[in-house]
């Protein structure tokens, strides 16, 4: 009777592993497969290269392009979106705040509601050198010194699309940090007032310390998400011009499915892997040590 | 009850898997009268209108006469094309006709057994000599025949004729003389040339030009994948030539698209612009009557010391070709045949403004003028030359075209740009 | 103590603050208030000058763009939003009561596999994932995104109900067995409905993920009836060329739905997103 009741814990379980072994992780490693050959998409022809993808690939100019990009990305994104989004967030759920700030706190999420595509055409829009949003403004202002062609200049355009990303997602950290805040027991709170503390001594003494977790998970969050970074890249620039804007992610998919290097691809792949795996492995390490 | 269940559990992934079986598209379907209807995958590259109502309405139109054939069609717009038709290539359910462009882009998946050989097909009932041959030739591989031109095409300037008056410009017909006309058309606080080059093919398109100008017959060795040799010097003096035209582009022309430099010019905001033979319908169909008088063309100028014959045109036909892996090669080259014929070029050249590379298929009259004229010129052409980007292969391709946008923004020089692009194809050689 | 009890002091300050707060939302909602201004207007209007007010409202631009292909990727996003919503939420439920529930050694390693994959990004499996579903004839079908956004969806799905399914007391599925309930019934009628909550949850965070998905969609996909708003408001700036004042309706129109969606389900949504921390 109850080794009946154990199989049955097995077929609950049996269609979501055969999801996940058949469509990622059995992909994944065959990937690392693939990452030793040369091959196209059109056909199935497959030269075996042993090491040599990887060995073009740390001679290869755009690659390091691309993971300076991607580093470039990470830095400021944390700096803006961690740093900024957290002193929102304590801004927001002060008390001078008062009841504006469920409406301000709405308005500032609202970008990240909005899908990563329709959010990368609208800056492609917005930085358009001639009718865009950003250059009409400057002229109007009287700053048309200030004006670029922002995602036709190389040394420009990559940081035109990390300012979007923060436009889009400083409001989505903030929230994170802000259910955060609102855990933290109001007693401490209270104890600090009967101490003296102002409220940037509060901020500093209680609210910090207390979502140190938090600020971590955000943090790694952020670093992966710099590494995964596809869409608002391809929406944009699609890496251009010459390659000033590649990052990982685009440039995977160029080599793949433009420059017919498939194989070279999924070295880069494997690239991916390696880097966005061991932030996570810290995460999980620092994370438990915490809890220590 | 319960097994019953449990199985309802695992049933939702094999259902996943029947149910794909239905995407088929090949699966015969047995009509009333006991025929068998064959369906045959059609993708092109035009999904915007009105170019997608003229191909629901040729297809329709092949359908009625052949009741046994259904067309499936799908389409890719331009620039995703590009990167799409390998991927839907490598699939087992490759279109069985699809667009492509002659030359290297469409070589490499005849050399992997991506495009049916239709020379045979070619060489009965008169249907090679149906086409002008060379609109047809850019097909030929090997002495074989492999697709038919649907659309002629061919590179030329087109030019505001009021603001050139108005600096006093003349149309120009020596690469010197150009460059005069550019700097009285700047001296006049006009801008000479619109230019969109966000997506790089737009400098091709120039480079192409100049190479085939200054080097002549030498660009045919560089270009093959399997010689890759660009150590003529004319490759350095052909960027060096170039160059000289860059400060006369309108400002940032590496931000904004070719439509839209083309929307530019049409707006008289720049004098002149190097475009397709094939945009002149879309020029003429949106612009004002004012401007439709107000406009001219000129060929590319001739390059006086260069060795190229100065009378080739550059341009290739764009056309249709027939997988080589489908299960209906009868059905497809008979829709192949029909798209690229002369019923279906009349009906083109009245609706799109389109001449397609069948013989004699309008009349002077019978279309707009601009367009009539415009197409003698490719056909009037000593002979054509493929578009840089789609006659290399693709890999030395992107670097040549990453460098050239580079160069336009001076951030490296002639020599760099073809020490890299030799490079890669070395490298392409290598692995040939 | 002597800022608190300085009444000026306070209001100066909470002035700056409210200047700061207004500043910052003006940045955010401008340019989406630029795209809904330019969105009605013609194109010639948008090129002289794109901060002016439309003289009339072209309200048929938004037809337009709901006419030339956003209505099919619409619902093409619906529909395979729908099913891989429903079948990530069921079977990750199913799984997570396996994980939590079963006893056998083999429930750790599911467990490893499941933590495993939250680990595993979408690009590493792109190419692998392409030849695979090609080889099993799924290219170009729905199907084509909806089992890849469940299989990497699933991880997630059973992490986040795992934890919920452990605080879950279990006096009250033995009551339910008493009763004469089998175990599948059970986890119908006692253990889904208590789990509405978390069951939203990740109902949530798998539906935003779905709608916003953009690579698989892109290369799994090459027919425009079965595009996705994400691909197909891409190839919208393609087939429009210089149409853009439609093109900006086009990205309206496929942005409001989430806006919608996350004014009516405010709490549900953030309480996914805490529970899920995972972008985009």
């Amino acid at each position: 009777m109850k080794r009946l009741k154990q199989k049955n814990y097995l077929i609950y379980m049996l269609p979501a592993i055969i999801l996940i072994s058949v469509f990622v992780y059995i992909p994944i490693i065959q990937n690392f497969y693939y990452s030793l050959f040369r091959m196209n998409s059109y056909t199935d022809e497959m030269v075996f290269v042993g090491l040599s993808n990887y060995k073009k690939i740390f001679a290869d100019e755009i690659f390091y392009i691309s993971l300076k990009n991607n580093i470039y990305y990470a830095v400021i994104s944390i700096v803006c979106q961690v740093g900024f989004g957290t002193v929102l967030a304590i801004l927001l759920e002060s008390k001078l705040a008062g009841k504006l700030r469920v409406f301000f706190r709405n308005i500032y999420f609202l970008p990240s509601v909005i899908s990563v595509t329709a959010v990368g055409l609208l800056w492609y829009f917005i930085y358009n050198p001639n009718m865009g949003m950003l250059n009409s403004l400057l002229i109007k202002m009287g700053l048309e010194n200030f004006t670029h062609a922002w995602l036709g200049e190389p040394n420009i355009a990559i940081f035109a699309i990390i300012a979007m990303s923060q436009w889009q997602y400083v409001g989505y950290i903030m929230i994170l940090i802000i259910v955060a805040i609102q855990k933290i027991p109001i007693e401490l709170y209270e104890s600090a007032q009967i101490d003296g503390a102002n409220g940037l001594q509060k901020a500093l003494k209680i609210t910090i310390p207390n979502i140190k977790e938090t600020l971590l998970v955000t943090s790694v969050i952020t670093v992966i998400g710099s590494f995964k970074l596809f869409t608002e890249v391809y929406v944009m620039t699609s890496g251009g011009p010459y390659n000033s804007t590649q990052v990982l992610g685009t440039y995977l998919y160029n080599t793949a499915f433009m420059y017919d290097e498939m194989g070279y691809a999924a070295a880069i792949a494997v690239i991916i892997f390696v880097i966005t795996f061991s932030v996570s492995i810290l995460q999980i390490k620092i994370s438990n040590s915490g809890k220590e | 009850m319960k097994k019953n269940l449990s199985i309802l559990l695992v049933l939702i992934m094999v259902m996943s898997l029947i149910f794909t079986g239905c995407g088929g598209n090949d699966t015969p379907e047995v009509k009333d009268e006991g025929e068998e209807v064959v369906t045959i995958k059609f993708l092109h590259r035009w999904p915007q209108e009105p170019y997608n109502t003229f191909f629901e309405e040729v297809v329709s139109d092949f359908e009625a006469d052949n009741p046994n054939i259904k067309v499936d069609m799908q389409s890719i717009s331009n620039d995703p094309f590009k990167e799409k038709i390998k991927v839907v290539l490598g699939t087992d359910d490759a279109p069985d006709v699809f667009f492509t462009w002659p030359g290297e882009f469409t070589n490499r998946f005849i050399r992997a057994g991506k495009v049916y050989d239709l020379t045979e097909e070619m060489n009965s009932n008169g249907w090679k000599e149906s086409y002008v041959y060379s609109q047809l030739e850019p097909f030929v591989l090997d002495e074989k025949i492999y697709g038919a031109p649907f659309r002629v095409d061919g590179k030329i300037f087109v030019y505001n004729k009021e603001l050139f008056e108005q600096a006093g410009a003349q149309v120009p017909s020596t690469w010197d003389e150009f460059l005069t006309t550019c700097q009285k058309l700047e001296e006049a606080n006009i801008v000479p040339i619109a230019f969109g080059n966000q997506s790089p093919w737009a400098v091709s398109h120039y480079i192409g030009t100049i190479n085939q100008k200054i080097i002549g017959e030498n660009i045919y060795k560089a270009y093959d994948p399997a010689v890759g040799d660009f150590s003529d010097p004319g490759f350095v003096k052909a960027l060096e030539e170039f160059e000289k035209m860059v400060p006369y582009f309108n400002a940032n022309a590496n931000a904004i698209k070719h439509d839209e430099a083309r929307n530019n010019w049409m707006a008289g905001k720049a004098a002149m612009m190097y475009v397709e033979i094939v945009e002149i319908p879309e020029i003429e169909s949106v612009c004002t009557d004012e401007f439709r008088d107000n406009y001219g063309v000129f060929n590319f100028p001739i390059i006086e010391d260069g060795k190229g014959n100065q009378s080739y045109l550059t341009g290739y036909p764009e056309g249709f070709v027939v997988s080589g892996t489908t299960k209906h090669p009868k059905e497809a080259v008979a829709f192949l045949k029909y798209l690229t014929g002369k019923e279906v070029g009349k009906k083109e050249a009245l609706e799109l403004g389109y001449i397609n590379g069948a013989k004699n298929v309008v009349e002077k009259g019978e279309i707009a003028d601009v367009v009539y004229d415009n197409t003698q010129i490719v056909f009037e052409a000593e002979r054509m030359v493929n578009w840089l980007d789609s006659g290399l292969h693709a890999k030395v391709c992107n670097v040549y075209l990453a460098e050239l946008q580079k160069l336009m923004d001076g951030m490296t020089t002639p020599e760099e740009v073809m020490q890299k692009v030799q490079e890669k194809a070395t490298e392409v050689k290598d692995e040939f | 103590m002597i800022v608190m009890n300085n009444k000026t002091t306070k209001t100066l300050l909470k002035t700056l603050l409210y200047l700061f707060f207004i500043v910052l939302a003006t940045m955010v909602i401008y340019p989406l208030i630029w795209i809904i201004i330019n969105s009605l207007k013609t194109n010639s209007e948008l090129f002289t000058n794109s901060l002016a007010l439309p003289k009339n409202p072209v309200w048929s631009n938004y037809i337009k763009a709901w006419k030339l292909g956003l209505s099919t990727y619409f619902l093409n996003s619906l529909l395979v939003g729908a099913v891989s919503v429903t079948a990530t939420v069921f079977l990750g439920a199913a799984c997570a009561y396996g994980v939590v529930r079963s006893q056998s050694k083999f429930k750790d390693i599911v467990f490893y596999m499941i933590l495993g994959g939250l680990l595993l990004s979408p690009q590493v499996a792109l190419i692998s994932l392409y030849k695979i579903i090609d080889k099993i004839g799924l290219y170009n079908t729905y199907w084509a995104m909806i089992i890849p956004y469940i299989a990497f969806k699933l991880p997630f799905a059973v992490f986040l109900m795992r934890s919920y399914f452990l605080g879950f007391p279990k006096e009250l599925e033995e009551s339910a067995y008493i009763d004469g309930c089998s175990s599948i019934q059970t986890f119908f009628r006692i253990v889904l409905p208590i789990s509405k909550p978390i069951l939203a949850s990740t109902a949530i965070m798998t539906a935003i993920f779905v709608w916003n998905e953009f690579l698989f969609a892109l290369v799994f996909i090459e027919d425009k009836m079965k595009m996705t708003i994400p691909v197909g408001l891409s190839n919208f700036r393609d087939a429009l060329v210089t149409d853009w004042t439609v093109m900006l309706a086009g990205i309206v129109i496929g942005s409001l739905p989430m806006i919608i969606f996350y004014l009516l389900m405010q709490k549900n949504f953030i309480k996914g997103l805490t529970a899920g921390g995972i972008k985009g």
